[in-house]
Protein backbone atom coordinates (compact mmCIF):
# COMPACT_ATOMS: atom_id res chain seq x y z
CA UNK A 1 0.00 0.00 0.00
CA UNK A 2 1.24 3.41 -0.86
CA UNK A 3 2.66 5.50 1.89
CA UNK A 4 2.32 8.77 0.00
CA UNK A 5 -1.32 8.99 0.85
CA UNK A 6 -2.40 12.51 0.02
CA UNK A 7 -2.98 13.23 -3.64
CA UNK A 8 -0.60 15.75 -5.18
CA UNK A 9 -2.03 18.84 -6.84
CA UNK A 10 -1.36 17.09 -10.15
CA UNK A 11 -3.38 14.03 -9.16
CA UNK A 12 -6.24 16.26 -7.98
CA UNK A 13 -6.12 18.15 -11.25
CA UNK A 14 -6.06 14.89 -13.22
CA UNK A 15 -9.13 13.60 -11.40
CA UNK A 16 -10.95 16.90 -11.89
CA UNK A 17 -10.14 16.88 -15.62
CA UNK A 18 -11.38 13.30 -15.88
CA UNK A 19 -14.62 14.09 -14.06
CA UNK A 20 -15.38 17.21 -16.08
CA UNK A 21 -14.43 15.80 -19.47
CA UNK A 22 -17.26 13.26 -19.50
CA UNK A 23 -21.00 13.84 -19.73
CA UNK A 24 -21.94 12.44 -16.34
CA UNK A 25 -21.66 15.60 -14.30
CA UNK A 26 -23.92 17.73 -16.42
CA UNK A 27 -26.24 14.85 -17.28
CA UNK A 28 -26.93 14.59 -13.55
CA UNK A 29 -27.08 18.37 -13.13
CA UNK A 30 -30.14 18.48 -15.40
CA UNK A 31 -32.49 16.53 -13.11
CA UNK A 32 -31.06 18.42 -10.13
CA UNK A 33 -32.09 21.73 -11.75
CA UNK A 34 -35.45 20.44 -12.96
CA UNK A 35 -36.40 18.99 -9.61
CA UNK A 36 -35.35 22.16 -7.79
CA UNK A 37 -37.55 24.23 -10.12
CA UNK A 38 -40.56 21.92 -9.88
CA UNK A 39 -40.45 21.42 -6.14
CA UNK A 40 -40.22 25.13 -5.45
CA UNK A 41 -42.59 26.25 -8.17
CA UNK A 42 -45.23 24.10 -6.57
CA UNK A 43 -44.30 24.76 -2.99
CA UNK A 44 -47.98 24.83 -2.15
CA UNK A 45 -48.23 21.25 -3.27
CA UNK A 46 -45.44 20.45 -0.91
CA UNK A 47 -47.04 22.21 2.01
CA UNK A 48 -50.29 20.32 1.48
CA UNK A 49 -48.29 17.12 1.61
CA UNK A 50 -47.14 18.03 5.10
CA UNK A 51 -50.25 17.75 7.18
CA UNK A 52 -50.84 20.44 9.78
CA UNK A 53 -48.55 23.02 8.25
CA UNK A 54 -50.34 26.09 7.05
CA UNK A 55 -49.59 28.27 4.05
CA UNK A 56 -48.38 31.77 4.44
CA UNK A 57 -45.49 31.04 6.76
CA UNK A 58 -41.96 32.19 5.78
CA UNK A 59 -40.78 28.62 6.34
CA UNK A 60 -42.63 27.22 3.33
CA UNK A 61 -40.07 28.30 0.77
CA UNK A 62 -37.24 27.15 3.02
CA UNK A 63 -38.95 23.79 3.46
CA UNK A 64 -39.41 23.24 -0.26
CA UNK A 65 -35.79 24.30 -0.81
CA UNK A 66 -34.73 21.78 1.81
CA UNK A 67 -36.78 19.09 0.05
CA UNK A 68 -35.10 19.96 -3.27
CA UNK A 69 -31.70 19.76 -1.56
CA UNK A 70 -32.58 16.39 -0.09
CA UNK A 71 -33.26 15.10 -3.61
CA UNK A 72 -30.07 16.79 -4.82
CA UNK A 73 -27.94 14.78 -2.41
CA UNK A 74 -29.01 11.59 -4.21
CA UNK A 75 -27.67 12.93 -7.49
CA UNK A 76 -24.46 14.04 -5.79
CA UNK A 77 -24.06 10.47 -4.51
CA UNK A 78 -24.88 9.04 -7.94
CA UNK A 79 -22.17 11.19 -9.48
CA UNK A 80 -19.70 9.92 -6.89
CA UNK A 81 -20.65 6.32 -7.64
CA UNK A 82 -20.25 6.81 -11.38
CA UNK A 83 -16.94 8.64 -10.92
CA UNK A 84 -15.46 5.77 -8.90
CA UNK A 85 -16.84 2.89 -10.96
CA UNK A 86 -16.07 4.39 -14.39
CA UNK A 87 -12.42 3.40 -13.88
CA UNK A 88 -13.41 -0.24 -13.72
CA UNK A 89 -16.09 -0.04 -16.37
CA UNK A 90 -13.65 1.41 -18.89
CA UNK A 91 -10.71 -0.60 -17.59
CA UNK A 92 -8.70 2.50 -16.78
CA UNK A 93 -8.16 1.59 -13.13
CA UNK A 94 -4.84 -0.09 -13.92
CA UNK A 95 -3.40 3.06 -15.48
CA UNK A 96 -4.81 5.30 -12.78
CA UNK A 97 -3.50 3.17 -9.93
CA UNK A 98 -0.08 2.80 -11.57
CA UNK A 99 0.30 6.52 -12.10
CA UNK A 100 -1.30 7.96 -8.97
CA UNK A 101 -1.51 5.17 -6.37
CA UNK A 102 -4.69 3.77 -4.87
CA UNK A 103 -5.18 5.90 -1.78
CA UNK A 104 -4.34 9.22 -3.45
CA UNK A 105 -6.76 8.28 -6.23
CA UNK A 106 -9.53 7.52 -3.74
CA UNK A 107 -8.97 10.77 -1.87
CA UNK A 108 -8.71 12.82 -5.05
CA UNK A 109 -11.93 11.34 -6.38
CA UNK A 110 -13.62 12.04 -3.06
CA UNK A 111 -12.49 15.67 -3.22
CA UNK A 112 -13.62 16.12 -6.82
CA UNK A 113 -16.97 14.44 -6.14
CA UNK A 114 -17.47 16.63 -3.08
CA UNK A 115 -16.88 19.69 -5.26
CA UNK A 116 -19.39 18.54 -7.86
CA UNK A 117 -21.90 17.64 -5.11
CA UNK A 118 -21.49 21.11 -3.61
CA UNK A 119 -22.04 22.64 -7.04
CA UNK A 120 -25.26 20.62 -7.43
CA UNK A 121 -26.49 21.96 -4.09
CA UNK A 122 -25.67 25.50 -5.17
CA UNK A 123 -27.51 24.98 -8.45
CA UNK A 124 -30.56 23.64 -6.58
CA UNK A 125 -30.56 26.66 -4.26
CA UNK A 126 -30.25 29.25 -7.00
CA UNK A 127 -32.84 27.68 -9.32
CA UNK A 128 -35.08 26.70 -6.42
CA UNK A 129 -35.05 30.20 -5.03
CA UNK A 130 -35.88 31.74 -8.41
CA UNK A 131 -38.68 29.25 -9.00
CA UNK A 132 -39.94 29.72 -5.47
CA UNK A 133 -40.12 33.47 -5.87
CA UNK A 134 -42.06 33.01 -9.08
CA UNK A 135 -44.37 30.27 -7.90
CA UNK A 136 -44.95 31.26 -4.33
CA UNK A 137 -44.95 35.00 -4.82
CA UNK A 138 -47.64 35.48 -2.21
CA UNK A 139 -45.75 33.66 0.53
CA UNK A 140 -43.58 35.72 2.88
CA UNK A 141 -39.89 35.54 2.05
CA UNK A 142 -37.48 33.76 4.33
CA UNK A 143 -34.67 35.81 5.81
CA UNK A 144 -31.37 36.07 3.98
CA UNK A 145 -29.70 34.55 7.02
CA UNK A 146 -32.01 31.55 6.81
CA UNK A 147 -31.30 31.02 3.13
CA UNK A 148 -27.54 31.27 3.64
CA UNK A 149 -27.71 28.86 6.55
CA UNK A 150 -29.75 26.31 4.60
CA UNK A 151 -27.38 26.68 1.63
CA UNK A 152 -24.37 25.91 3.78
CA UNK A 153 -26.06 22.84 5.24
CA UNK A 154 -27.21 21.73 1.79
CA UNK A 155 -23.72 22.09 0.33
CA UNK A 156 -22.17 20.12 3.19
CA UNK A 157 -24.76 17.32 3.00
CA UNK A 158 -24.46 17.03 -0.79
CA UNK A 159 -20.65 16.99 -0.59
CA UNK A 160 -20.68 14.29 2.08
CA UNK A 161 -23.11 12.15 0.09
CA UNK A 162 -20.91 12.53 -2.98
CA UNK A 163 -17.97 11.18 -0.98
CA UNK A 164 -20.15 8.31 0.26
CA UNK A 165 -20.95 7.59 -3.38
CA UNK A 166 -17.24 7.42 -4.25
CA UNK A 167 -16.70 5.06 -1.32
CA UNK A 168 -19.60 2.84 -2.38
CA UNK A 169 -18.39 2.75 -5.98
CA UNK A 170 -14.84 1.94 -4.92
CA UNK A 171 -16.04 -0.96 -2.79
CA UNK A 172 -18.57 -2.43 -5.24
CA UNK A 173 -16.69 -1.63 -8.51
CA UNK A 174 -19.62 -2.73 -10.67
CA UNK A 175 -21.27 0.46 -11.93
CA UNK A 176 -24.83 -0.76 -12.48
CA UNK A 177 -24.73 -2.72 -9.24
CA UNK A 178 -23.50 0.24 -7.20
CA UNK A 179 -26.13 2.58 -8.70
CA UNK A 180 -28.90 0.11 -7.88
CA UNK A 181 -27.60 -0.44 -4.35
CA UNK A 182 -27.50 3.32 -3.76
CA UNK A 183 -31.02 3.97 -5.06
CA UNK A 184 -32.58 0.99 -3.32
CA UNK A 185 -30.90 1.99 -0.08
CA UNK A 186 -31.86 5.66 -0.18
CA UNK A 187 -35.41 5.24 -1.46
CA UNK A 188 -36.45 1.93 0.06
CA UNK A 189 -34.11 0.15 2.43
CA UNK A 190 -33.47 2.98 4.85
CA UNK A 191 -37.19 3.86 5.02
CA UNK A 192 -38.02 0.24 5.72
CA UNK A 193 -35.40 0.02 8.45
CA UNK A 194 -36.70 3.27 9.95
CA UNK A 195 -40.23 1.91 9.90
CA UNK A 196 -39.16 -1.23 11.71
CA UNK A 197 -37.13 0.72 14.27
CA UNK A 198 -40.08 3.02 14.99
CA UNK A 199 -42.66 0.25 15.09
CA UNK A 200 -42.22 -0.36 18.80
CA UNK A 201 -43.13 3.21 19.71
CA UNK A 202 -46.76 4.28 20.22
CA UNK A 203 -47.95 7.40 18.43
CA UNK A 204 -47.60 10.37 20.78
CA UNK A 205 -45.46 8.65 23.39
CA UNK A 206 -41.76 9.35 23.90
CA UNK A 207 -39.65 7.46 21.32
CA UNK A 208 -37.78 4.38 22.53
CA UNK A 209 -34.02 4.15 22.31
CA UNK A 210 -34.44 1.84 19.33
CA UNK A 211 -36.74 4.29 17.56
CA UNK A 212 -34.18 7.04 18.14
CA UNK A 213 -31.69 5.02 16.12
CA UNK A 214 -33.55 6.17 13.00
CA UNK A 215 -31.78 9.52 13.30
CA UNK A 216 -28.44 7.81 13.02
CA UNK A 217 -29.02 6.37 9.55
CA UNK A 218 -27.13 8.36 6.89
CA UNK A 219 -29.99 9.49 4.63
CA UNK A 220 -32.14 10.37 7.62
CA UNK A 221 -29.28 12.29 9.18
CA UNK A 222 -28.89 14.37 6.02
CA UNK A 223 -32.62 15.07 5.95
CA UNK A 224 -32.68 16.07 9.61
CA UNK A 225 -29.88 18.54 9.02
CA UNK A 226 -31.73 19.99 6.03
CA UNK A 227 -35.20 20.17 7.60
CA UNK A 228 -34.11 21.50 10.99
CA UNK A 229 -34.07 25.16 10.02
CA UNK A 230 -37.28 25.26 7.94
CA UNK A 231 -39.06 23.28 10.65
CA UNK A 232 -38.10 25.84 13.26
CA UNK A 233 -39.38 28.65 11.04
CA UNK A 234 -42.59 26.74 10.37
CA UNK A 235 -43.40 25.13 13.64
CA UNK A 236 -41.67 26.96 16.47
CA UNK A 237 -41.96 24.63 19.41
CA UNK A 238 -43.37 21.88 17.18
CA UNK A 239 -40.24 22.01 15.05
CA UNK A 240 -39.03 18.67 16.28
CA UNK A 241 -42.20 16.84 15.27
CA UNK A 242 -42.15 18.51 11.86
CA UNK A 243 -38.61 17.19 11.34
CA UNK A 244 -39.81 13.79 12.54
CA UNK A 245 -42.57 13.84 9.95
CA UNK A 246 -40.40 15.08 7.08
CA UNK A 247 -37.36 12.91 7.73
CA UNK A 248 -39.24 9.88 9.02
CA UNK A 249 -37.31 9.68 12.28
CA UNK A 250 -38.01 9.74 15.99
CA UNK A 251 -36.39 12.13 18.47
CA UNK A 252 -34.10 13.94 15.99
CA UNK A 253 -30.88 15.59 17.19
CA UNK A 254 -30.21 19.23 16.23
CA UNK A 255 -28.84 20.00 12.76
CA UNK A 256 -25.21 20.05 13.84
CA UNK A 257 -25.63 16.66 15.52
CA UNK A 258 -27.17 15.22 12.37
CA UNK A 259 -24.31 16.63 10.27
CA UNK A 260 -21.87 14.99 12.64
CA UNK A 261 -23.67 11.65 12.20
CA UNK A 262 -23.43 11.96 8.42
CA UNK A 263 -19.77 12.96 8.70
CA UNK A 264 -19.05 9.81 10.71
CA UNK A 265 -20.82 7.66 8.12
CA UNK A 266 -18.78 9.33 5.39
CA UNK A 267 -15.55 8.73 7.26
CA UNK A 268 -16.49 5.11 7.83
CA UNK A 269 -17.37 4.69 4.15
CA UNK A 270 -14.01 6.14 3.10
CA UNK A 271 -12.19 3.87 5.56
CA UNK A 272 -13.90 0.77 4.16
CA UNK A 273 -13.14 1.90 0.60
CA UNK A 274 -9.51 2.53 1.63
CA UNK A 275 -9.10 -0.99 3.00
CA UNK A 276 -11.14 -2.90 0.41
CA UNK A 277 -9.91 -0.84 -2.54
CA UNK A 278 -6.34 -0.95 -1.28
CA UNK A 279 -6.26 -4.74 -1.13
CA UNK A 280 -8.22 -5.61 -4.21
CA UNK A 281 -6.39 -7.45 -6.96
CA UNK A 282 -6.72 -5.45 -10.15
CA UNK A 283 -6.56 -8.05 -12.90
CA UNK B 1 7.00 8.74 3.66
CA UNK B 2 7.32 6.56 0.55
CA UNK B 3 10.48 4.65 -0.15
CA UNK B 4 13.08 6.22 -2.37
CA UNK B 5 13.85 4.04 -5.39
CA UNK B 6 17.50 2.94 -5.35
CA UNK B 7 18.09 3.95 -8.99
CA UNK B 8 19.39 0.51 -9.91
CA UNK B 9 16.83 -0.19 -12.61
CA UNK B 10 16.44 -3.69 -11.17
CA UNK B 11 13.37 -5.80 -10.57
CA UNK B 12 13.71 -8.64 -8.12
CA UNK B 13 11.10 -11.33 -7.82
CA UNK B 14 11.71 -13.83 -5.05
CA UNK B 15 9.65 -16.83 -4.11
CA UNK B 16 6.57 -15.21 -5.61
CA UNK B 17 3.40 -17.23 -5.17
CA UNK B 18 -0.10 -16.08 -6.05
CA UNK B 19 -3.28 -18.03 -5.50
CA UNK B 20 -6.68 -16.93 -6.80
CA UNK B 21 -9.00 -19.05 -4.70
CA UNK B 22 -7.92 -22.56 -5.58
CA UNK B 23 -6.00 -21.59 -8.71
CA UNK B 24 -2.28 -21.31 -8.11
CA UNK B 25 -1.35 -18.87 -10.84
CA UNK B 26 2.31 -18.46 -9.80
CA UNK B 27 4.37 -20.83 -7.65
CA UNK B 28 7.62 -19.88 -5.97
CA UNK B 29 8.91 -17.84 -8.88
CA UNK B 30 12.26 -16.08 -8.56
CA UNK B 31 14.13 -14.04 -11.12
CA UNK B 32 15.78 -10.68 -11.54
CA UNK B 33 15.66 -8.09 -14.28
CA UNK B 34 18.86 -6.16 -14.86
CA UNK B 35 19.45 -2.88 -16.67
CA UNK B 36 21.05 -2.76 -20.09
CA UNK B 37 19.19 -5.76 -21.43
CA UNK B 38 15.80 -6.88 -22.64
CA UNK B 39 14.50 -9.67 -20.45
CA UNK B 40 11.96 -11.81 -22.24
CA UNK B 41 9.29 -13.40 -20.06
CA UNK B 42 8.05 -16.37 -21.95
CA UNK B 43 5.36 -18.92 -21.27
CA UNK B 44 2.23 -20.44 -22.75
CA UNK B 45 -1.18 -18.90 -22.15
CA UNK B 46 -2.29 -19.23 -18.55
CA UNK B 47 1.24 -19.84 -17.27
CA UNK B 48 1.13 -16.84 -14.91
CA UNK B 49 2.91 -14.09 -16.85
CA UNK B 50 0.24 -11.44 -16.41
CA UNK B 51 -0.17 -12.30 -12.75
CA UNK B 52 3.59 -11.97 -12.19
CA UNK B 53 3.81 -8.63 -13.98
CA UNK B 54 0.81 -7.29 -12.07
CA UNK B 55 2.38 -8.43 -8.81
CA UNK B 56 5.55 -6.52 -9.74
CA UNK B 57 3.39 -3.44 -10.31
CA UNK B 58 1.48 -3.71 -7.04
CA UNK B 59 -1.82 -4.47 -8.76
CA UNK B 60 -1.98 -8.00 -7.39
CA UNK B 61 -0.99 -8.78 -3.81
CA UNK B 62 1.37 -11.79 -3.56
CA UNK B 63 0.12 -14.74 -1.51
CA UNK B 64 3.76 -15.36 -0.58
CA UNK B 65 7.15 -14.04 -1.59
CA UNK B 66 7.86 -10.59 -2.92
CA UNK B 67 8.38 -8.52 -6.02
CA UNK B 68 10.59 -5.49 -5.56
CA UNK B 69 11.23 -2.66 -7.97
CA UNK B 70 14.42 -0.75 -7.26
CA UNK B 71 14.41 -2.18 -3.76
CA UNK B 72 10.81 -1.53 -2.74
CA UNK B 73 7.33 -2.81 -3.48
CA UNK B 74 5.91 -0.72 -6.35
CA UNK B 75 3.11 0.72 -4.22
CA UNK B 76 5.63 2.13 -1.75
CA UNK B 77 7.87 3.85 -4.29
CA UNK B 78 7.89 7.60 -4.34
CA UNK B 79 7.33 8.82 -7.89
CA UNK B 80 6.76 5.34 -9.35
CA UNK B 81 6.10 6.69 -12.85
CA UNK B 82 9.70 7.91 -13.01
CA UNK B 83 10.89 4.41 -12.13
CA UNK B 84 8.65 2.07 -14.10
CA UNK B 85 6.43 2.46 -17.13
CA UNK B 86 3.98 -0.34 -17.79
CA UNK B 87 1.99 -1.49 -20.78
CA UNK B 88 -0.50 -4.09 -19.62
CA UNK B 89 -3.27 -5.89 -21.42
CA UNK B 90 -6.42 -4.54 -19.81
CA UNK B 91 -5.24 -0.99 -19.87
CA UNK B 92 -6.68 1.84 -21.76
CA UNK B 93 -7.99 5.32 -22.07
CA UNK B 94 -11.57 6.42 -21.55
CA UNK B 95 -13.16 5.78 -24.97
CA UNK B 96 -14.55 9.30 -25.22
CA UNK B 97 -11.21 10.97 -24.56
CA UNK B 98 -8.68 11.84 -27.25
CA UNK B 99 -5.20 10.41 -26.93
CA UNK B 100 -3.82 13.87 -26.28
CA UNK B 101 -6.37 14.56 -23.55
CA UNK B 102 -5.69 11.19 -21.98
CA UNK B 103 -1.97 11.88 -21.96
CA UNK B 104 -2.49 15.38 -20.55
CA UNK B 105 -4.50 13.94 -17.68
CA UNK B 106 -1.88 11.25 -17.05
CA UNK B 107 0.98 13.76 -17.29
CA UNK B 108 -0.73 15.84 -14.64
CA UNK B 109 -1.11 12.80 -12.40
CA UNK B 110 2.61 11.96 -12.57
CA UNK B 111 3.77 15.54 -12.46
CA UNK B 112 5.27 15.50 -15.96
CA UNK B 113 5.41 18.78 -17.88
CA UNK B 114 2.84 19.43 -20.63
CA UNK B 115 5.39 19.29 -23.45
CA UNK B 116 6.17 15.70 -22.47
CA UNK B 117 2.80 14.79 -24.04
CA UNK B 118 3.98 15.80 -27.51
CA UNK B 119 7.32 14.11 -26.94
CA UNK B 120 5.79 10.73 -26.14
CA UNK B 121 3.22 11.06 -28.93
CA UNK B 122 6.14 11.53 -31.31
CA UNK B 123 8.11 8.69 -29.72
CA UNK B 124 5.36 6.17 -30.44
CA UNK B 125 4.33 7.68 -33.79
CA UNK B 126 0.85 8.73 -32.76
CA UNK B 127 0.99 12.46 -33.55
CA UNK B 128 -1.43 12.23 -36.46
CA UNK B 129 -4.09 10.37 -34.48
CA UNK B 130 -3.59 12.32 -31.26
CA UNK B 131 -6.83 14.26 -31.50
CA UNK B 132 -9.11 11.32 -32.22
CA UNK B 133 -11.19 9.65 -29.51
CA UNK B 134 -9.37 6.65 -28.10
CA UNK B 135 -12.54 4.56 -28.38
CA UNK B 136 -12.06 4.43 -32.14
CA UNK B 137 -8.47 3.22 -32.00
CA UNK B 138 -7.31 -0.08 -33.44
CA UNK B 139 -5.64 -2.50 -31.07
CA UNK B 140 -2.25 -1.47 -32.39
CA UNK B 141 -2.93 2.23 -31.83
CA UNK B 142 -4.22 1.49 -28.34
CA UNK B 143 -0.94 -0.33 -27.66
CA UNK B 144 1.04 2.68 -28.86
CA UNK B 145 -1.03 4.96 -26.65
CA UNK B 146 -0.44 2.68 -23.67
CA UNK B 147 3.29 2.79 -24.42
CA UNK B 148 3.17 6.58 -24.69
CA UNK B 149 1.47 6.70 -21.30
CA UNK B 150 4.14 4.44 -19.84
CA UNK B 151 6.88 6.73 -21.15
CA UNK B 152 5.43 9.95 -19.68
CA UNK B 153 7.55 9.76 -16.53
CA UNK B 154 10.73 8.92 -18.55
CA UNK B 155 11.13 5.70 -16.54
CA UNK B 156 14.26 3.58 -16.03
CA UNK B 157 12.30 0.35 -16.41
CA UNK B 158 9.67 -0.71 -18.93
CA UNK B 159 7.32 -3.61 -18.23
CA UNK B 160 5.21 -4.84 -21.13
CA UNK B 161 2.64 -7.63 -21.16
CA UNK B 162 2.28 -9.23 -24.60
CA UNK B 163 2.76 -5.91 -26.40
CA UNK B 164 2.83 -7.68 -29.77
CA UNK B 165 -0.88 -8.46 -29.56
CA UNK B 166 -2.70 -6.41 -32.15
CA UNK B 167 0.44 -5.01 -33.75
CA UNK B 168 1.01 -5.60 -37.44
CA UNK B 169 4.42 -6.92 -38.57
CA UNK B 170 5.76 -3.38 -39.06
CA UNK B 171 4.48 -2.47 -35.62
CA UNK B 172 6.24 -5.47 -34.10
CA UNK B 173 9.48 -4.64 -35.88
CA UNK B 174 9.20 -1.04 -34.73
CA UNK B 175 8.54 -2.11 -31.14
CA UNK B 176 11.50 -4.50 -31.22
CA UNK B 177 13.84 -1.70 -32.27
CA UNK B 178 12.33 0.60 -29.71
CA UNK B 179 12.78 -1.84 -26.85
CA UNK B 180 16.33 -2.74 -27.87
CA UNK B 181 17.23 0.92 -28.08
CA UNK B 182 15.65 1.56 -24.70
CA UNK B 183 17.54 -1.31 -23.07
CA UNK B 184 20.84 -0.52 -24.71
CA UNK B 185 20.70 3.02 -23.39
CA UNK B 186 21.28 1.36 -20.01
CA UNK B 187 17.69 0.91 -18.94
CA UNK B 188 15.68 -2.24 -18.24
CA UNK B 189 12.98 -3.95 -20.22
CA UNK B 190 10.81 -6.85 -19.08
CA UNK B 191 8.54 -8.02 -21.88
CA UNK B 192 6.23 -11.02 -21.86
CA UNK B 193 5.05 -13.14 -24.72
CA UNK B 194 3.54 -16.54 -25.35
CA UNK B 195 5.23 -16.71 -28.71
CA UNK B 196 8.87 -17.54 -28.76
CA UNK B 197 9.35 -16.27 -32.31
CA UNK B 198 8.13 -12.84 -31.31
CA UNK B 199 10.57 -12.43 -28.49
CA UNK B 200 13.58 -14.49 -29.61
CA UNK B 201 15.03 -11.64 -31.64
CA UNK B 202 14.35 -9.00 -29.01
CA UNK B 203 15.41 -10.54 -25.74
CA UNK B 204 18.94 -10.77 -24.41
CA UNK B 205 17.85 -12.82 -21.44
CA UNK B 206 14.94 -15.18 -21.08
CA UNK B 207 12.81 -16.25 -18.17
CA UNK B 208 10.60 -19.13 -19.26
CA UNK B 209 7.68 -20.16 -17.10
CA UNK B 210 5.20 -22.96 -17.32
CA UNK B 211 2.38 -23.67 -14.89
CA UNK B 212 3.51 -20.76 -12.71
CA UNK B 213 7.06 -21.99 -12.18
CA UNK B 214 10.33 -21.12 -13.82
CA UNK B 215 11.64 -23.73 -16.25
CA UNK B 216 14.55 -21.79 -17.70
CA UNK B 217 16.34 -18.58 -17.05
CA UNK B 218 19.52 -17.35 -18.56
CA UNK B 219 20.89 -15.88 -21.75
CA UNK B 220 18.52 -16.10 -24.70
CA UNK B 221 21.14 -17.85 -26.80
CA UNK B 222 21.72 -20.29 -23.96
CA UNK B 223 18.38 -21.78 -24.82
CA UNK B 224 19.26 -22.63 -28.40
CA UNK B 225 23.03 -22.23 -28.47
CA UNK B 226 23.71 -25.64 -26.98
CA UNK B 227 24.87 -28.06 -29.65
CA UNK B 228 23.44 -31.54 -29.56
CA UNK B 229 24.94 -34.58 -31.21
CA UNK B 230 23.18 -37.88 -31.77
CA UNK B 231 25.54 -40.83 -31.78
CA UNK B 232 25.10 -44.46 -32.71
CA UNK B 233 28.09 -46.50 -31.59
CA UNK B 234 29.35 -49.93 -30.56
CA UNK B 235 29.46 -49.20 -26.81
CA UNK B 236 27.29 -46.32 -25.56
CA UNK B 237 28.19 -46.89 -21.90
CA UNK B 238 31.94 -46.69 -22.52
CA UNK B 239 31.55 -43.63 -24.71
CA UNK B 240 29.42 -41.93 -22.07
CA UNK B 241 32.10 -42.62 -19.44
CA UNK B 242 34.83 -41.32 -21.69
CA UNK B 243 32.84 -38.16 -22.44
CA UNK B 244 32.14 -37.65 -18.75
CA UNK B 245 35.86 -37.92 -18.07
CA UNK B 246 36.32 -35.02 -20.45
CA UNK B 247 33.74 -32.96 -18.62
CA UNK B 248 30.77 -33.56 -20.90
CA UNK B 249 27.99 -34.39 -18.51
CA UNK B 250 24.80 -33.72 -20.46
CA UNK B 251 24.32 -37.12 -22.02
CA UNK B 252 20.98 -38.82 -22.61
CA UNK B 253 20.49 -42.44 -23.58
CA UNK B 254 17.94 -42.41 -26.37
CA UNK B 255 15.47 -45.07 -27.44
CA UNK B 256 17.43 -46.67 -30.31
CA UNK B 257 20.35 -47.45 -28.01
CA UNK B 258 22.29 -44.36 -29.02
CA UNK B 259 23.29 -41.22 -27.14
CA UNK B 260 22.27 -37.59 -27.30
CA UNK B 261 25.25 -35.53 -26.24
CA UNK B 262 25.36 -31.82 -25.54
CA UNK B 263 28.78 -31.28 -27.08
CA UNK B 264 30.31 -30.51 -30.38
CA UNK B 265 30.66 -33.32 -32.99
CA UNK B 266 34.46 -33.08 -33.24
CA UNK B 267 34.85 -33.61 -29.50
CA UNK B 268 32.52 -36.61 -29.57
CA UNK B 269 34.37 -38.19 -32.54
CA UNK B 270 37.79 -37.68 -30.96
CA UNK B 271 36.64 -39.06 -27.65
CA UNK B 272 35.16 -42.13 -29.32
CA UNK B 273 38.41 -42.78 -31.19
CA UNK B 274 40.50 -42.43 -28.03
CA UNK B 275 38.16 -44.72 -26.14
CA UNK B 276 38.16 -47.32 -28.88
CA UNK B 277 34.44 -47.08 -29.52
CA UNK B 278 33.27 -47.53 -33.09
CA UNK B 279 30.93 -44.86 -34.44
CA UNK B 280 28.11 -45.90 -36.76
CA UNK B 281 26.42 -42.57 -37.00
CA UNK B 282 27.05 -39.01 -35.88
CA UNK B 283 24.35 -36.38 -36.49
CA UNK B 284 24.84 -32.83 -35.36
CA UNK B 285 21.64 -30.99 -34.62
CA UNK B 286 21.16 -27.55 -33.23
CA UNK B 287 18.25 -27.89 -30.84
CA UNK B 288 15.51 -25.97 -32.51
CA UNK B 289 14.44 -23.10 -30.29
CA UNK B 290 10.77 -23.74 -30.76
CA UNK B 291 11.22 -27.44 -29.94
CA UNK B 292 13.18 -26.52 -26.82
CA UNK B 293 10.44 -24.14 -25.74
CA UNK B 294 7.82 -26.80 -26.31
CA UNK B 295 9.84 -29.30 -24.31
CA UNK B 296 10.42 -26.85 -21.45
CA UNK B 297 6.80 -25.84 -21.22
CA UNK B 298 5.40 -29.31 -21.56
CA UNK B 299 4.12 -28.78 -25.07
CA UNK B 300 1.09 -26.88 -23.89
CA UNK B 301 1.47 -23.91 -26.17
CA UNK B 302 -1.64 -22.30 -27.54
N1 LIG C 1 -8.39 -12.71 -11.18
C1 LIG C 1 -8.22 -14.02 -11.34
N2 LIG C 1 -9.05 -14.88 -10.72
C2 LIG C 1 -8.90 -16.21 -10.85
N3 LIG C 1 -7.96 -16.80 -11.59
C3 LIG C 1 -7.10 -16.01 -12.25
C4 LIG C 1 -7.19 -14.58 -12.17
N4 LIG C 1 -6.21 -14.05 -12.93
C5 LIG C 1 -5.54 -15.11 -13.46
N5 LIG C 1 -6.07 -16.28 -13.07
C6 LIG C 1 -5.60 -17.63 -13.43
O1 LIG C 1 -4.23 -17.70 -13.15
C7 LIG C 1 -3.54 -18.42 -14.17
C8 LIG C 1 -2.46 -17.57 -14.77
O2 LIG C 1 -3.07 -16.51 -15.50
P1 LIG C 1 -2.23 -15.36 -16.17
O3 LIG C 1 -1.29 -14.79 -15.18
O4 LIG C 1 -3.21 -14.42 -16.80
O5 LIG C 1 -1.41 -16.14 -17.28
P2 LIG C 1 -0.76 -15.62 -18.64
O6 LIG C 1 -0.67 -14.14 -18.58
O7 LIG C 1 0.57 -16.28 -18.68
O8 LIG C 1 -1.65 -16.07 -19.74
C9 LIG C 1 -4.61 -18.86 -15.15
O9 LIG C 1 -4.98 -20.18 -14.82
C10 LIG C 1 -5.73 -17.91 -14.90
O10 LIG C 1 -6.96 -18.52 -15.20
MG1 LIG D 1 -1.45 -12.78 -19.91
Amino acid sequence: MTTDLLPTAGVLRAEALKALSVRTWWALAIPVGLLAVMVNLFGGLFSSAVAGVGDGLPGILLASLAYALSLTTVFAALHGVVLATAEFRHRTATTTYLLAGRVPTLLAKAAVAAGVGAAYALLAIVLGLLAGLLGQGAAPLPSVGGIVMLSVVGIVVAALWAVLGVALGTVLVNQAGAVVVLLVYVFAAENLVSLILRSGTEEGSAPSAIARLTSFLPANAGDIALYDLPARELGGRFASSIVEGLAGVAGPPPAWGALLVLLVWTGAGLAVAWVVGGRRDVT
Amino acid sequence: MGREPDGSGRIEVSGLTKRFGTVEAVRGLSFAVEPGAVTGFLGPNGSGKTTTLRAILGLVAPTAGSALVEGAPYAELTGPARVVGAVLEAQGAHPARTARRHLQVCASAVGAPEQRVDEVLALVGLIDAADRAAGGYSLGMAQRLALATALLGDPRILVLDEPGNGLDPQGIAWLREFLRGFAHSGRSVLVSSHQLAEIAQTADRLVVISGGTCVYQGPADGLHGRPAVRVRCSDPVRLAEALAARGVLEIDHVADGGLAVAADAVLVGDTALAAGVALYGLVEERADLEAMFLRLTGGGVA
